[in-house]
């Protein structure tokens, strides 16, 4: 059985269920602009594991009910996406009223007009001298406040305790300890030590703290840059470090040591949750230090954009989440560190001894702060340390094409 | 004899292509139904425009534009001309990145038609089990770049890598090599990878075209005394001809543009050996955000695709010309 549909019947009809449905939409637009007293804020981050869904979840609840008419449309985006959705959004004129962004994310995006300024606002909350100094500084672009530190983090240096004790060698304080150390504990299978060299910012993120521990930074990287880089090759010649650590990232170190093929490793604090797990101890110590003692810090920062049409209600927010009592279960759940001196003493990581380890260095990590074009810089810096540590390039040399790159970059604004 | 003049006249009949439909009686359309013609040509056209056009030409704006993320809300980027042409044809890594994707397609293609020669001859044959091992190397053109990449990333990995425990396991420890992570053969190993996932599709077209001789031919140029490589070189061959030019364009076009695999891969490193040029383009555009610069690059990155395409199409036309005249 067929019934015959001619074809004017057949227009008829789809053109009534468009107009049907165009007819809805506007009916469901004048339903938003009905309620003018609850504003939507659209929300951008990056938390998208599992892991952190319930603390994050619990978070926005607590704003919702804590700020007065307001209402989160959360959006989560992978780790290394979010920037380049930002910037894409400031093309497309699409961009979120809140972010939560990477800390070196502040170079490129505080150099565009694309964040709100928060000075005045900041000025007239004045919990600035709350924050640890990195943190803090790293939200500061050209005089101006641009963001408020979410969460901090920094390296140190994890071991495995048994091995360690087998080869009756105590944690290492100094670079000469760190290369004598590894040494000893590299056999078989098995590395002394492992870092990422990877060719992205996390393999930057890695090894500036080597070049500041030298007496360095990136204005003198033809100097110090080369310190660093022969003592990391030093460490790959001796056999202590992995040469396939160019191809890891931080991710892929931490396996290397959950899987006792790494005797120490070079790591943040984001990693305890899945080290708790693992049936060997460990333990946590500072960095080795060089003529300086140094970390890299790392973490995020709350902005606003500015071209929100919700400053004044986003600003309320962000101030909200800065509360103790707002931001320490939060913390405490996605395992991170305050930026807060104020928490010092509050919440787990005040009798976690690991976390207690990162606590205690978040003075001394400095943050990426080199301007927009840090990432030409960064790419030099990255591509350096690999060839030094592939054997294709001289440490000296390396540094010295390395240093032409980054003065280029930075050199021009 | 006969044979030889039957072999002649179907050779003659192949080089033209396909045998010429019956064009059959043709009525004039008339001016309606033109327009419907027309009307229907509407939404292919739209696509076009859409997805095709308007991307392309803002592409074109941005490259002869100022574009950086700083200024992008401060209002209109400045005209710049050709400067940001001038400033990526001086990059030395521009240049060292055309050298390394010409590199790759070269090693790519010669090595996927080979090998996918050598297969389509193999499973053109038939023998037992012969649709499922086919059926079963076309996986690797099915499975997602991604997939791939990861899967020759493990495979290729220095430490517990298949490929290096397999040479420990015979004995020849000297052979064991870390690809990926040595600058001087990492563009070797993300060939290699390509070169699996190429294969099935040269395969695939290849057989096809090789099903379309007929096997009289062969039985032919057997009973006058051709060896197999005399049939090869005389028969098969130059009756492929057409199908291999059209597998090398169209594989030049895929391989040319590659850019998930070696991003999986190495992204491009180490230092900067496999930076081929869609990653060249990548991190100009996403990791410094030079749009303006990017584009321009990325124009040039379509220069030989375009070109070949061109090419491509022309030769289609002439051929079915032929083919029609036939």
């Amino acid at each position: 059985m067929s019934y015959p549909v001619d074809r004017r019947r057949f227009l008829r009809t789809v053109g009534a269920g468009a107009a049907a449905l165009s007819g809805g939409a506007a009916l469901a637009s004048c339903g938003g602009s009905d309620e003018p007293s609850t504003t939507t804020l659209t929300w951008w981050d990056y938390f998208t594991l599992d892991n952190f869904q319930p603390g994050m979840t619990r978070l926005i609840k607590d704003i919702e009910a804590g700020v007065p008419d307001v209402r989160i449309e959360r959006r989560t985006f992978p780790f290394a996406e979010l920037e380049r959705q930002i910037t894409l959004g400031a093309i497309s004129g699409d961009l979120p009223d809140i972010a939560i962004v990477d800390n070196v994310s502040m170079n490129t995006l505080g150099g565009s007009d694309l964040l709100a300024d928060l000075t005045d606002r900041v000025e007239e909350w004045g919990q600035a001298d709350q924050y640890y100094k990195g943190p803090w500084d790293g939200c500061q672009v050209d005089g101006r406040t641009l963001g408020i530190p979410n969460q901090s983090n920094c390296l140190a240096l994890y071991y495995n305790t048994r091995m360690l004790q087998d080869a009756g060698v105590k944690p290492p304080t100094t670079w000469a300890e760190l290369a004598s150390t590894a040494e000893r504990l590299t056999r078989g299978e098995r590395y002394g030590l492992a870092l990422s060299a990877i060719r992205t910012e996390e393999g930057v993120f890695q090894f500036l703290p080597f070049l500041w521990q030298a007496g360095g930074d990136l204005d003198t990287f033809a100097t110090y840059g080369a310190t660093a880089l022969s003592f990391l090759d030093d460490l790959v010649a001796k056999g202590s470090l992995s040469e396939q650590c160019v191809g890891w990232t931080q991710q892929d170190v931490n396996t290397r040591f959950l899987n006792q093929r790494a005797a120490m490793q070079i790591n943040g604090p984001w990693q305890i949750p899945t080290l708790k797990e693992a049936d060997f101890d460990w333990a946590v110590v500072a960095l080795p230090r060089d003529k300086e003692a140094a970390t890299c810090l790392g973490g995020e920062n709350w902005v606003l954009t500015a071209s929100s049409k919700h400053l004044d209600k986003a600003w309320e927010v962000l101030e909200y989440t800065q509360r103790p009592s707002v931001l320490t279960p939060y913390l405490v759940s996605f395992g991170n560190l305050p930026a807060r001196k104020d928490l010092a003493d509050r919440g787990a990581w005040a009798s976690d001894p690991a976390l207690r380890l990162f606590l205690s260095q978040l003075p001394l990590a400095r943050p990426r702060q080199y301007g927009p074009h840090y990432a030409d810089a960064s790419q030099a810096v990255a591509e350096a340390e690999q060839a030094v540590l592939t054997g294709t390039a001289a440490a000296s040399a390396a540094a010295r094409t390395a240093a032409g790159k980054i003065d280029k970059a930075l050199g021009e604004r | 004899m006969r044979g030889r003049q039957a072999l002649a006249l179907e050779l003659r009949r192949r080089r033209g292509g396909r045998t010429p439909a019956d064009p059959g009686p043709v009525r004039g359309p008339s001016a309606h139904r033109r327009r419907a013609g027309y009307l229907f040509c509407l939404p292919g056209l739209a696509f076009l425009a859409l997805f095709l056009a308007y991307p392309l030409f803002y592409n074109v704006w941005t490259s002869v534009h100022d574009v950086r993320l700083s200024g992008l809300l401060g209002g209109a980027a400045r005209f710049n001309g050709l400067d940001n042409y001038r400033v990526v044809l001086d990059d030395a890594a521009f240049w060292h990145s055309v050298r390394l994707s010409l590199l790759f397609t070269l090693g790519s293609l010669v090595c996927q038609f080979t090998l996918g020669f050598a297969l389509a001859l193999l499973f053109a044959r038939p023998f037992p089990l012969n649709g499922l091992l086919r059926a079963l190397l076309l996986v690797a053109w099915l499975l997602p770049p991604i997939v791939s990449g990861t899967l020759f990333r493990w495979l290729l990995d220095a430490e517990s890598g298949a490929y290096n425990a397999l040479l420990r396991a015979v004995g020849l420890d000297a052979l064991d090599h870390d690809w990926l992570t040595d600058p001087s053969t990492s563009l070797a190993g993300v060939i290699l990878a390509n070169i699996w996932v190429g294969v099935p599709f040269n395969m695939l077209l290849l057989l096809v075209g090789l099903h379309t001789i007929d096997p009289e031919l062969h039985e032919a140029a057997a009973l006058d005394g051709a060896n197999a490589w005399q049939r090869l070189r005389r028969i098969t061959l130059p009756l492929m001809r057409p199908v291999c030019v059209t597998v090398l364009l169209l594989g030049l076009l895929y391989t040319f543009k590659v850019f998930d695999l070696i991003f999986v891969m190495t992204g491009g490193g180490p230092v900067d050996a496999t930076r081929v040029l869609s990653l060249y383009v990548y991190e100009v555009f996403f990791r410094f955000f030079r749009f303006g610069e990017g584009a321009a690059a990325g124009l040039l990155l379509l220069v030989v695709p375009l070109l070949t395409g061109v090419f491509y199409v022309r030769r289609l036309r002439r051929e079915d010309a032929v083919g029609g005249s036939t």
